[in-house]
């Protein structure tokens, strides 16, 4: 699904003093099928931007554009559930919203909200928990004896178990090892792969590189900056004002730029990197 | 080089569990030294942080600190000697706003007011955070949080401070600045670290690595020699450091020295190649 | 969340946020005794007086008190009401079965409407400008007393203290759980009650689990930093009684024997 911000804001209640920042006139455009990151600074809105696009916020002013369906200030809170079902959400720490008392009926939880059949959303939970690469034995067990990293593969089964066909992760490694983490990313680059549209919420710009094909970085509520994560960790203005950081490998080509190379766009990947290091010493 | 901690043959199984979550370690931490424990979710990494702390008791073994092996006597007196900043900054947090958290310690241990007061100052202004020092904690950034926790910690002078994750938690900005802060302290302070990572750019601070599988020591070394492990790093819950992934990514065009080059090595090594051609 | 103002503090200063808090919380309970003693127009109209002149005094806006009424309206709707109609009289002017609307009902209800607002207001006024933790020293400071029959008071008072330290973390908790069972299609507020009741549990489940994982954490992390049951503690913080606070008492007592005066007169 196309996913239209238009001249959204969002002001949170005026009154409260720890009200964290809303959105300020945002508008873009998150293209179906593609994996879309969104960054930037703890607190410029990157949460409060995605929790619109499956209604848990309505704007303040402006109009979400979901598929067909269309978010503004007067949208009611019923008849929702169309659009929920087809946008899964991720939240930073998803372990927390467990609660049944096996991993299967966690899993079934929110299919048979949207109203699947039992036979259906069992059948989803099955597929589910492989896809997200724990045995099938875990479906019988109580998800609260699990290890905090295989709780999180549960929930992030429990979102997908409804085949939405966007899927928003805000933060979903947060707190995983390394190798746990490259697992979890593959997983959804995979989905999308398959013809899903991913929204993912991060700091690590390295995955930003790797897996996203589309960057917004947000500043302030405001958007700042939107284009291919080329285009943004090219942007120079960004990274003046200190709205960005770079990847790994932008960073050591701007250490190795000091001397003899010289990169017309900073590479962002290691293999881009080391093609373009083999490149200049090869003297093509 | 004299041992801070000995750990020695120690076993800690929980009670809820059959499988030991430690098997017969042996460990000695040296004084002053910055110590990194990795390994992969499971390993034993906090289960060990808590066995030095006494706040579960092995099962066999013992733990010596500062030369006093510990026992349910004299375990408070080795407690006041260290000082572990948890993963959650939330969770840790008892003081209803930053001034009362950091004086907590000194609180239990029933130092005299006026004196509290001044220490409290003190340990603010090291880790920089004076000027919050009435704010309530939800008004804190994660990393002002860890910030106002290790002043928390440094308030009661410890010898040996034990990072358990405490960065895994933070963005960016934050990590740098609690790691930042942890080096210069170390410095200034004279400290024995132990740091609990999964961040392999964050062992590059320390001088050596001890890596844990399934509750035992597998790998014990400098940190260059652990990073020769290369891709084998995945076993253990690492990633290879990100400059010998991209050394080895160089290594088919370009002639590089054998072994783990750190960046500043490595853009060396590329800048000599260069400029031989 | 947002809308409840009772209970919630408010970063300030005014003579009102510089009153000994001990002295505030005594002060604030004292007064709501002797609002039961007004019993007549001029009584009840001295201590809204005397309640107004307090939330002047104090620098914050009136309308903080006002939106302090909202979430007791319903409330205090019922027992207006209830008084209004259900006050036995001689001289009904209008009734209809068990109604009675008479003018004994009206002024009574008029009272009643005015005791809620000042009891609102004065507790209203002592959250606002009290923190949570000088509350719960205020009353580790009036039960110390007590410890002279072995009751728990430093330990009770850390308690509260860590207790009210957790509530904005468990709301925001909260939410955050809200919205991710609402992600996945739970409706709150929505179908028959038994449905309503039920749509709780996903909230209630993790909550606890969360609560329990944090309290947890919270016990190894004190215990880390060498609290062991409480005794031999020293206090960082310290509560000072000065003139203003020994004044406001006396302002009290004028108060007191000035309502006395009235209420006979």
């Amino acid at each position: 699904m196309e996913i239209i911000f238009k001249n959204v804001t969002h002001s949170y209640e005026a009154n409260n003093p720890l009200a964290a920042l809303g959105l300020d006139d945002v508008s873009v455009d998150i293209k179906n099928k593609k994996f879309t990151a969104i960054i930037g600074k703890t607190g410029s809105g990157k949460s409060t931007l995605v929790r619109h696009i499956n209604a848990l916020l309505k704007p303040t002013s402006g109009t979400i554009t979901v598929g067909n369906r269309e978010i503004t200030p007067d949208t009611n809170n019923k008849n929702l559930k169309p659009l929920r079902k087809n946008v899964g959400m991720v939240f930073q720490f998803p372990e927390s919203q467990l609660f049944e008392d096996t991993v299967e009926k966690d899993i079934m939880f929110g299919p048979m909200n949207f109203g699947v059949s039992e036979e259906d959303a069992k059948l989803a939970a099955h597929d589910m928990i492989k896809l997200v690469g724990l045995d099938e034995k875990y479906l019988s067990k109580s998800p609260f004896d699990l290890s905090g990293g295989q709780m999180r593969r549960v929930a992030i089964a429990g979102v997908l178990a409804t085949h939405p066909e966007t899927i928003i992760l805000d933060e979903p490694t947060a707190g995983l090892d390394p190798v746990g983490r490259k697992e979890i990313m593959d997983l959804f680059k995979n989905l999308q792969s398959e013809g899903k549209t991913v929204i993912l919420i991060t700091h690590n710009m390295d995955d930003v590189a790797n897996y996203a094909d589309e960057v917004i970085v947000m500043h302030d509520g405001r958007k700042v900056a939107e284009g291919t994560p080329m285009e943004v960790f090219n942007n120079q203005k960004l990274l003046r004002d200190d709205m960005l950081t770079l990847p790994q490998s932008a960073i050591f080509a701007q250490k190795l730029s000091k001397k003899y190379f010289k990169f017309d766009q900073l590479p962002i990947t290691i293999s881009d990197l080391s093609t373009e290091i083999k490149r200049q010493i090869n003297g093509d | 080089m004299e041992n801070i901690i000995s750990i020695k043959d120690v076993t800690y199984t929980y009670p809820d569990s059959e499988a030991p979550a430690i098997k017969n370690l042996s460990l000695d931490i040296h004084s002053n030294e910055w110590l990194s424990i990795v390994g992969k979710n499971g390993s034993g990494k906090s289960t060990l942080t808590k066995l030095i702390d006494g706040l579960i008791e092995c099962d066999s073994g013992t733990i010596e600190i500062a030369g006093q092996i510990i026992n349910e006597e004299n375990i408070w007196e080795a407690r006041e000697k260290i000082g572990i900043i948890f993963q959650n900054p939330d969770h840790q947090f008892v003081g209803a706003t930053v001034e009362d958290d950091v004086a907590f310690g000194l609180e239990n241990q029933g130092v005299p007011r006026d004196k509290m007061v001044k220490e409290v100052n003190e340990a603010l202004k090291m880790v920089d955070m004076q000027e919050y020092k009435t704010r309530d904690p939800q008004s804190l950034s994660g990393g002002q949080k860890q910030r106002v926790a290790i002043a928390g910690v440094l308030a009661t002078k410890p010898q040996i401070i034990i990072m358990d994750e405490s960065t895994s938690m933070l963005d960016p900005n934050g990590r740098k600045t609690v790691l930042d802060l942890i080096k210069r302290l170390r410095h200034e302070q004279n400290m024995t670290i132990i740091s609990i990572t999964h961040d392999i750019e964050e062992t590059q601070l320390s001088e050596r690595i001890v890596v844990l599988n399934d509750g035992q020591v597998v790998k014990d070394d400098e940190p260059k020699s652990i990073y020769d492990l290369g891709p084998e790093l995945t076993n253990f819950g690492l990633e290879e450091p990100f400059s010998s992934q991209v050394a080895s990514s160089l290594r088919d065009t370009i002639k590089l020295p054998e072994g783990y080059l750190n960046e500043e090595e490595l853009i060396d090594n590329v800048w000599k190649s260069f400029s031989k051609m | 969340m947002n809308k409840l103002i009772l209970g919630r503090y408010l970063p300030g200063d005014s003579l009102i946020y510089q009153l000994d808090p001990r002295g505030k919380f005594l002060i604030t309970f004292y007064f709501i005794g002797i609002v039961f003693l007004a019993n007549n127009v001029v009584s009840y109209g001295f201590l809204l007086l005397f309640v107004l002149f307090a939330v002047y005094l104090s620098k914050i806006n009136l309308g903080f008190f006002l939106r302090g009424l909202r979430p007791m309206f319903w409330l205090i709707l019922f027992t207006v009401v209830l008084q209004m109609f259900f006050t036995p009289s001689k001289t009904p002017l209008w009734s209809f079965g068990i109604l009675t609307l008479s003018k004994e009902g009206l002024i009574i209800s008029a009272y009643i409407f005015i005791r809620f607002v000042l009891i609102i207001f004065v507790s209203t006024l002592l959250t606002l400008t009290t923190t949570p933790i000088e509350i719960s020293d205020s009353i580790e400071s009036i039960l110390k007393p007590l410890k002279a029959i072995k009751f728990p008071v430093t330990q009770v008072a850390l308690m509260l203290s860590i207790a009210l330290r957790f509530v904005p973390l468990l709301i925001d908790e909260t939410a955050k759980i809200m919205d991710a069972q609402r992600a996945r299609g739970v409706d709150f507020g929505e179908g028959g009650l038994i449905k309503r009741i039920k749509s709780f549990v996903p909230i209630l489940i993790p909550l606890f689990v969360s609560s329990f994982s944090i309290a947890y954490d919270l016990a190894i992390a004190m215990e880390s930093r060498g609290y062991k049951d409480g005794e031999g503690r020293s206090k960082y913080r310290v509560l000072s009684w000065s003139m203003r606070d020994t004044l406001a008492a006396i302002v009290m007592l004028v108060i007191t024997v000035i309502l006395l005066f009235i209420r006979s007169y």
